[in-house]
């Protein structure tokens, strides 16, 4: 069931100069959402699941040359590519701003990951299997997905219904375990303030590469960022002409029309590398 | 209290109740009185879940974690947000310690080995009598010519296995693949201090950073991670400069404004053309006294052979790399260090790793002094040693001289008895020290293990005592580096081991074979936990730092809901007077990198090996969480990889995914090309942490072709006046095998250039480097 709450939409931003590429993320989403073991051959036949994944780019040859660093996760698009071409309505978008993958629906069709222009979309070509050992880690919070099932990002949904809990219900800051005053605990968006709700990748992130908050919060890290892109979407579809020098501000493929709810600061770049044609 | 299986459990269990026993990570108390006969954590069937505070282990550096468990299991791994060095933040690495704690190849209980040495074959046997007796038989009759070999300890555990050498009349010595006593040796030399320092990079401007690192693995990397965040988009300030002057293009380097590919074994010179750039210009800081710091006229005389002009050719620095004249960006380098303040310059990694190693660390350090970031905001900050007496903030770790020495001893017989705690030496040293046949032909060697894991020095052994996991077992850290400030982190067990296994853990063998052999006296306590309470007591008649409690039982509580104990008020000193004339001494020992075995010649490389991301040394080879989180920089999962630049691959007519073999005098090894537009031509990058030849599946399952250790082919060239191995001062010839495989990676078949639409920012905003 879809708590309903008009108010929360989730967002999130990637400052790609502080992203120094070092996986911190990864693990910790594979750790948070039941991942099975990506194996040699799982990479050799490009069928790892990553749900965030950090690409790595070149630019420029020796001595010139400069390596960039994206974490590429489901962006959690209003115009998702890969929502209106499931059959089953397995996938859909819900009213927190999420895209959310039912399992139970789903019948393995594969077109939202032909659909999905980022490539995030992973599908179970295999059982998911765990030594027995390991199977003690698994997160009780999340399915563990079967074969012939698609799987993706979900903003640790799990994470947000157990802040809610925690926050609403027992009166704890769900980091730090302190109590939050009695008068303060009510039903309330602005309860589940940023730093009492983070996907695993946030939480994780050890330069702060990552935010994550509720678009309209006030007080969050991400409201502002998010009505600088929205302007510029509107500024675009208008016509306008953004500066895009004086912006860190971009959305991934921007042009497709996915409008993502994720938001990449642009690097900067201090010494440009000479980008004349290889 | 004579410790059995049985009762060590109570011990830990009502030691873990104790834990819950908190507002903070744990349930409240009321519900715990109404279970009263419960007594372990996993009995308690409530649906939701508990945190717990502790330390994570998957690597040296120490950092605060907390852990969710429900129902007696641990669920995920997180950073302490309170702990000082990390601030809720964590590594990949951390995140990991899930899996050694529910590895299916963990050693289930105590075993005898049955077949001959290193073959593997061992027959489990119980704690008692038969693994205790044995213990206890060769410790009488072997104890004062035994070596105890362990990870670099510190804290009671460091003061522990100490003692316990002592009393036995034994050695203990703590090991680590690549050690950082060059760099120790540097900061006594050149700040005169005992422990290392920390980089206040969150307050920097400028980091000027020599072959460290420190955003993958240098020393504290989630640590300096959080302070580069800061540094680059902190609120209210400027954006930073990094320039990383390295041989390899590292992580560092590759998140760097400007990466320098220095010839490896010169970085020293350019850091004192730097200073010279400096004195020359007058470009110090204020309140510098450059005459004393330089050695006056004869000083200013020395520094002068080190100008830019000489360098240049010395470092093979040419226009292509420094997109210009490379004396005027030396220079324009040296005003941007000088004038951008605060300034930090950082060496590390290899730059420490060749002969002249301690000179190039020490002229890199000594860079601070004159820009005035020794122990300011911004700069080098120092921390105060350990808050108990006799206890130990420095890991005491062994040099290449000293596994030279003892694998000598054993040979020749005079080491009886080795003991092995966290420590794989036959994996981590070079092959030609011969540890391993040193170990396996040696007739009148005991060797016992405490290992949780099978690995290539605990498959030799003739008894295996396994250890639990940190996850199941107390502990304390005293984090080095430090924040600036006294940090002490402490360690509860969050779970108790899964029924099926038996480990024991290690301190509280020691503590019971010392009093079987009578040595109370110098190891008074009956467990290992008790010794951490005194330590807890300690703190607490200390009156200071950050637990507030009223009785020493409510201290010690919440030090464990917190995690761990730090005084913000008791920092290291701030203001450090430079030795007179050091940069003038340091110039003296100024010398050549020195590489045995292969010349330099048209054919062959430099090699620079090392430190994986997440499986470090090997280290994490056996979890495979971190087998499979792509390199950074080539995106290659499981298998060891050669990073060669495409020229170089074009010259010997190879391509990704093909063999080749790598050469030094000593040895050679096989690996995966990964051809990148990145690695300098002269050089070739090879990681450590494969190619283990025993031990868990996850990290022994791959063909020697594609897994293989770099520390086989390494010279054993020492770091002079440290005795270090010098790991980056081998040369080698790469041969085409003909062969190939599949490489693994994340990155696409073709290669990924650009990053689609606009990823960075041309136009500097907050800073131009011309206005810098």
């Amino acid at each position: 069931m879809v708590t309903q709450r008009e108010n929360h939409k989730w967002g999130m931003v990637v400052d790609l100069d502080r992203c120094t590429g070092c996986q911190a993320c990864v693990v910790a989403c594979q750790a948070e959402n039941n991942i099975p073991i990506n194996t040699q051959s799982y990479f050799q036949q490009r069928r790892a699941y990553e749900w965030i994944r950090i690409e790595r780019y070149w630019e420029g040859e020796f001595p010139n040359v400069k390596a960039r660093f994206i974490p590429i996760l489901c962006q959690h698009c209003e115009n998702a590519p890969c929502e209106p071409v499931c059959p089953v309505f397995a996938t859909y978008h819900n009213d927190e701003g999420l895209n959310v993958q039912v399992y139970n629906r789903c019948i393995g069709t594969r077109y939202c990951s032909v659909n999905c222009p980022y490539t995030v979309r992973f599908f179970n070509f295999w059982q998911p299997q765990w030594p027995d050992r390991f199977r003690n880690q698994l997160n009780p919070d999340v399915t563990v997905r079967t074969r012939g099932v698609m799987e993706k990002c979900t903003f640790c949904v799990q994470r947000l219904r157990r802040g809610e809990v925690n926050v609403e219900r027992r009166g704890l800051e769900p980091l730090t375990g302190e109590r939050i005053p009695v008068a303060d605990r009510k039903l309330n968006y602005r309860q589940m303030k940023e730093g009492n709700y983070m996907p695993a990748c946030v939480q994780a992130c050890p330069t702060n590469a990552l935010q994550f908050a509720d678009q309209h919060d006030e007080t969050g890290p991400v409201k502002a960022i998010f009505e600088e892109a929205n302007g510029q979407i509107e500024t675009r579809e208008h016509g306008g002409h953004v500066d895009e020098a004086h912006t860190r501000v971009y959305r991934l493929f921007e042009e497709v029309g996915t409008k993502p709810n994720l938001i990449y600061l642009k690097k900067v770049d201090a010494f440009p590398v000479d980008k004349r044609p290889r | 209290m004579k410790l059995t299986r049985r009762n060590f459990l109570a011990w830990a269990g009502l030691g873990a109740v104790g834990a819950v026993a908190c507002e903070g990570f744990g349930i409240r108390h009321g519900e715990l009185d109404l279970q009263s006969p419960v007594r372990l954590p996993e009995d308690l069937v409530r649906g939701t879940d508990n945190w717990y505070a502790s330390l994570c282990r998957t690597c040296p550096s120490c950092e605060g974690i907390v852990v969710r468990v429900m129902e007696g299991r641990a669920k995920k791994i997180q950073g302490n947000p309170f702990f000082p060095i990390n601030q809720g933040k964590t590594h990949a690495r951390c995140e990991a310690g899930l899996q050694a704690l529910y590895h299916p190849d963990r050693v289930p209980s105590p075993m005898r080995r049955s077949g001959p040495r290193g073959s593997g074959e061992f027959l489990p046997i119980s704690w008692q009598p038969n693994g205790m007796d044995s213990l206890r038989t060769a410790l009488q009759a072997r104890g004062s010519s035994s070596v105890m070999i362990t990870e670099p300890l510190r804290g009671h555990l460091g003061l522990l296995a100490d003692r316990f050498a002592s009393a036995i009349g034994g050695e203990q010595l703590g090991f680590e693949t690549i050690d950082n006593n060059t760099f120790r040796a540097a900061v006594k030399n050149v700040f005169n201090q005992d422990t290392l320092p920390d980089f206040d990079l969150e307050n920097s401007r400028f980091i000027l950073s020599f072959g460290a690192d420190f955003l993958s693995t240098w020393v504290s990397p989630t640590r300096f991670n959080r302070g580069y965040g800061e540094f680059r988009q902190g609120e209210g300030r400027d954006r930073g400069l990094l320039y990383q002057i390295d041989s390899r293009f590292s992580m560092t380097a590759a998140n760097a404004d400007k990466w320098l590919p220095v010839r490896p074994g010169w970085e020293g010179h350019v850091a004192l053309s730097l200073a010279q750039v400096i004195v020359s210009e007058g470009l110090e800081a204020g309140g510098v006294d450059v005459g004393a710091l330089v050695g006056g006229d004869a000083g200013i005389q020395r520094l002068n052979t080190f100008r830019p002009e000489v360098v240049v050719q010395l470092a093979g620095l040419t226009p292509e790399m420094t997109g210009g004249d490379p004396v005027e960006f030396l220079k324009d380098l040296a005003r941007r260090f000088a004038r951008t303040r605060p300034s930090v310059a950082i060496g590390g990694g290899s730059a420490g790793a060749q002969s002249n190693g301690l000179f190039i660390l020490e002229a890199i350090y000594a860079l601070n002094y004159l820009v005035g970031s020794v122990g300011a905001k911004g700069g080098v900050k120092f921390n105060p040693g350990s808050p108990w007496d006799g206890v130990p903030a420095s890991g005491k770790v062994g040099s290449l001289e000293d596994w030279d020495r003892i694998a000598e001893q054993i040979r020749s017989g005079r080491t009886k008895m080795l003991m092995l705690h966290g420590a794989d030496p036959v994996h981590g040293l070079p092959e030609s020290l011969r540890l391993r046949d040193a170990i396996a032909q040696a007739d009148d060697l005991f060797v016992v293990s405490f290992s949780p894991f099978i690995d290539e020095t605990s498959v030799m052994a003739d008894l295996i005592l396994p250890d639990r996991v940190y996850l199941e077992d107390w502990g304390d850290d005293i984090t080095e580096p430090g924040p600036g400030y006294q940090t002490v982190g402490f360690q509860q067990p969050v779970v108790n081991p899964l029924p099926d296994l038996d480990p024991l853990s290690f301190p509280d063998v020691l503590l019971t074979m010392s009093q079987e052999l009578g040595r109370e006296s110098q190891l008074p306590w009956s467990n290992f936990k008790s010794m951490l309470r005194e330590g807890s007591d300690a703190l607490f008649a200390m009156n200071r730092g950050s637990v507030e409690a009223a009785s020493a039982d409510e201290f010690w509580n919440n030090l464990l809901k917190k995690g761990g104990w730090w005084d913000e008020n008791t920092t290291g000193p701030a203001n450090i007077q430079a030795p007179n004339g050091l940069i003038q001494t340091i110039a003296n020992k100024a010398s050549d990198p020195d590489f045995a075995g292969i010349g330099l010649g048209s054919d062959s490389y430099y090699l620079v090996p090392f430190v994986h991301n997440t499986l470090l040394d090997g280290y994490n080879a056996h979890l495979p969480w971190l087998q499979s989180a792509p390199d950074p920089l080539t995106t290659v999962t499981w298998q060891t990889w050669v990073e060669l630049n495409d020229v170089t691959a074009d010259r010997l007519g190879v391509k990704e995914g093909d063999i080749v073999r790598i050469e030094s005098s000593k040895d050679s090894i096989r690996a995966v090309v990964y051809a990148t537009p990145a690695a300098p031509p002269n050089i070739i990058g090879v990681p450590l942490g494969q190619g283990r030849k025993s031990g868990s599946d996850y990290a022994t399952d791959r063909l020697g072709k594609e897994s293989s250790n770099v520390m086989d082919i390494l010279e054993t060239t020492l770091v002079r006046d440290t005795g270090s191995l010098a790991w980056a001062s081998t040369r080698v010839r790469v041969h085409k095998t003909g062969e190939s495989v599949s490489i693994s990676k994340l990155e696409g078949n073709s290669r990924a250039v650009e990053i689609g639409l606009t990823p960075a920012e041309d136009i500097i905003k907050t800073i131009r480097p011309e206005n810098a």
